[in-house]
């Protein structure tokens, strides 16, 4: 028994990223976790509209950042306001009593201004858009679309691409006539496809099942989900090519993956994340997506308050796409290596 | 003139501090089966690689039908790799069916016994006729240089009996052939032979030209097992032929002396080497010439 423990643990000081799953993994979680894991929404971004707008900015309580301030203002830019996501509740003066427009897809936000405005009573009436009873599997599931693309995207892709090194036929491949392009479209476009297909029904169970709404553009949606797509085949055909076994591709989607379901705002709302840990949410497209797919799901924005997110994502999409391309295709078709002598490991250079 | 099927023109590659190959430079012509011979780890498999594309060398240059190897080359080329290259999810037929088609000819039609098999899953089959189907899919685009690293591994005698016979009717077409082994069997059938060691080229031509000079002391006694123990005891490197002792890379003086220390009488005469002892006998003096560095004055290469 002794050798047998003595022997697994030289394979695991050999085998870094798994020593990295054991040491590194659980410090991230444990750090991520510790500052991400936070429902308290600690300040709302507000607006304030109608006449005597000022006034009532200036009384609002600090939970409430009043962002936007216009006396000529009314219900309906209240409701564009929260429609946009530039505010998360919006305040009308124009009624008597004033009108306190609510952001349903905005859960924590929602929940803690629905309890803040509450105990003014009568004073004020609460109007919940989007999501009125704020159930929660209304804001998680749009989200949660974009982690099944994801996961398909990763980690399905990479271990198919990984498995034809592994049987060597990714060698065959590369002494058949077809260029590297087309072996790797060739490759995803069925990953493509079936993630595609896992969207609609996904979506659709999801609107029967939990009476989720859909009230935005069919086709806007569709645009950022095959956006999105790009992105994390990209990020699986990067990984299978740093990957020698499907356990390390595995692996190395585990670090990918499970940042985001942290800090992509799924959950956790991203404002409630302190500015340490919250930049590494604006790196994750997971982060846009649920941006994209919950604002034209439950709100219906459109692309006038949403292309940043599309800007982003387009741009993660040509970079790791083509940084994925260049990759695979350094495996397909190699070229020389340095002339210059190589030095011994560990040699001076 | 007609370029060489194949050429390695001083190919030299790295992995780190380890030389894989080593200024090797050799031709294959068309219609010709040349064997690559050597132990794993010899840089067979290395030297096919930088020959197939699949793997840049560090120096050297390689030549595919005349030029560095390219897609374009490639589609002319047929590769059996060692791990056969087959999908073991997809049937004989859709195996078959996706080769032709990356190469834009019909797929080719199976005799027996692997069109009795054409439904069946890949993984399912048997290594012979898991290498039968590599090798048909290989030459289904009817290439004009096939590459074989190590095509009958782990087959009966009877498939890889069938697999030579195929390679011979490819090279009867013109089909310029290299295939690598340490079978040396497989090395008889070859037109012409190169012996790799550590890396490098140390022997070429016929099995005669490998084993030229080298010689082997042959022991026949009336216990050959007695003598066989003793020798084997010793630490020496002793095979069997028949009934017969074979020791190499020692005097034959000293093979008598040491039987005759216990105690037994024997025939001992010197024999042409064979290039299993051949072989044997560089994995006995590498560590030596490793050291000292003179692997290239033992065995110069001689001119191709």
């Amino acid at each position: 028994m002794r050798a047998m423990i003595l022997k697994e643990f030289r394979e695991l000081r050999r085998d870094r990223r798994t020593m990295a799953m054991i040491i590194v993994f659980p410090l991230l979680m444990l750090i991520i976790f510790g500052y991400a894991a936070n429902f308290n929404v600690e300040s709302i971004p507000t607006a304030i509209l109608g006449p005597g707008a000022e006034q009532v900015a200036q009384q609002a309580p600090d939970l409430f950042d009043v962002t936007v301030v216009d006396s000529t203002g009314t219900s309906e830019t209240a409701q564009t306001l929260l429609r946009d996501a530039e505010a998360q509740v919006a305040i009308t003066t124009d009624t008597e009593p004033p009108t306190a427009f609510i952001d349903g897809s905005s859960l924590f936000a929602a929940g803690k201004a629905v309890g803040a405005l509450g105990r003014l009573g009568d004073r004020i009436t609460v109007d919940i858009l989007f999501n009125p009873d704020l159930i929660t599997s209304w804001v998680l599931v749009p989200a949660l679309i974009g982690y099944i693309l994801m996961f398909i995207g990763t980690v399905v892709t990479s271990i198919g691409l990984v498995r034809e090194r592994e049987n060597g036929t990714l060698e065959q491949l590369a002494v058949m006539p077809l260029s590297p392009v087309a072996v790797i479209v060739g490759k995803i476009a069925p990953y493509f496809i079936l993630a595609s297909i896992d969207m609609v029904i996904v979506t659709v169970l999801a609107m029967i099942l939990f009476s989720i709404p859909f009230v935005g553009n069919v086709l806007l949606f569709g645009v950022g989900a095959a956006i999105f797509l790009f992105v994390v085949l990209g990020v699986g055909v990067l990984i299978s090519t740093v990957s020698q076994t499907s356990g390390q591709a595995i692996q190395l989607a585990i670090f990918f993956l499970v940042p985001q379901i942290l800090l992509s705002g799924m959950i956790f709302p991203i404002e409630a994340i302190p500015w340490g840990i919250r930049w590494l949410s604006y790196f994750m497209p997971l982060t846009y997506y649920t941006k994209i797919s919950q604002g034209i799901m439950l709100r219906g924005a459109g692309l006038d308050s949403l292309w940043p997110a599309f800007v982003v994502l387009t741009v993660m999409a040509v970079f790791v796409f083509t940084g994925a391309v260049l990759r695979f295709r350094r495996d397909l078709t190699p070229h020389r290596v340095s002339e210059a002598p190589v030095q011994p490991e560990g040699a001076p250079a | 003139m007609t370029a060489p099927a194949l050429e390695a023109r001083s190919l030299t590659r790295r992995f780190r501090d380890n030389v894989a190959a080593d200024d090797v430079t050799f031709q294959v012509d068309f219609g010709e089966v040349v064997g690559l011979l050597g132990a794993n780890g010899a840089g067979k498999t290395t030297t096919i690689r930088i020959l197939a594309g699949l793997l840049p060398p560090t120096s050297g240059q390689a030549f595919l039908l005349g030029s560095p190897p390219s897609r374009a080359s490639r589609r002319r080329l047929g590769y059996v790799p060692q791990g056969l290259g087959l999908y073991g999810d997809l049937t004989v037929r859709e195996n078959l069916a996706f080769a032709a088609s990356a190469f834009g000819v019909e797929p080719a039609t199976l005799i027996d016994p692997l069109a009795g098999a054409s439904d069946r899953i890949v993984s399912n089959l048997p290594l012979g006729l898991q290498r039968q189907l590599s090798f048909v899919t290989a030459l289904q685009h009817d290439p004009e240089v096939l590459i074989l690293d190590e095509p009958t591994s782990g087959v009966g005698a009877l498939a890889a009996a069938r697999l030579w016979d195929r390679i011979r009717d490819e090279s009867d077409k013109g089909v310029g052939v290299l295939v690598s082994t340490h079978s040396m069997q497989e090395a008889r059938q070859c037109d012409r032979l190169l012996l790799m060691f550590d890396g490098r080229i140390v022997g070429r031509g016929t099995e005669s030209d490998i084993v030229a000079g080298m010689t082997t002391v042959e022991v026949a006694a009336d216990s050959w097992s007695d003598a066989f123990s003793v020798l084997a005891n010793d630490g020496l490197l002793v095979t069997l032929n028949g009934t017969k002792a074979r020791v190499i890379d020692l005097a034959p003086a000293d093979v008598e002396a040491k039987l005759r220390e216990h105690g037994i009488e024997a025939d001992v005469q010197v024999v042409p080497s064979t290039i299993d002892e051949r072989m044997a006998s560089l994995s006995i003096r590498a560590p030596a010439w490793k050291e000292d560095g003179s692997l290239s004055r033992v065995f110069p290469t001689p001119a191709s």
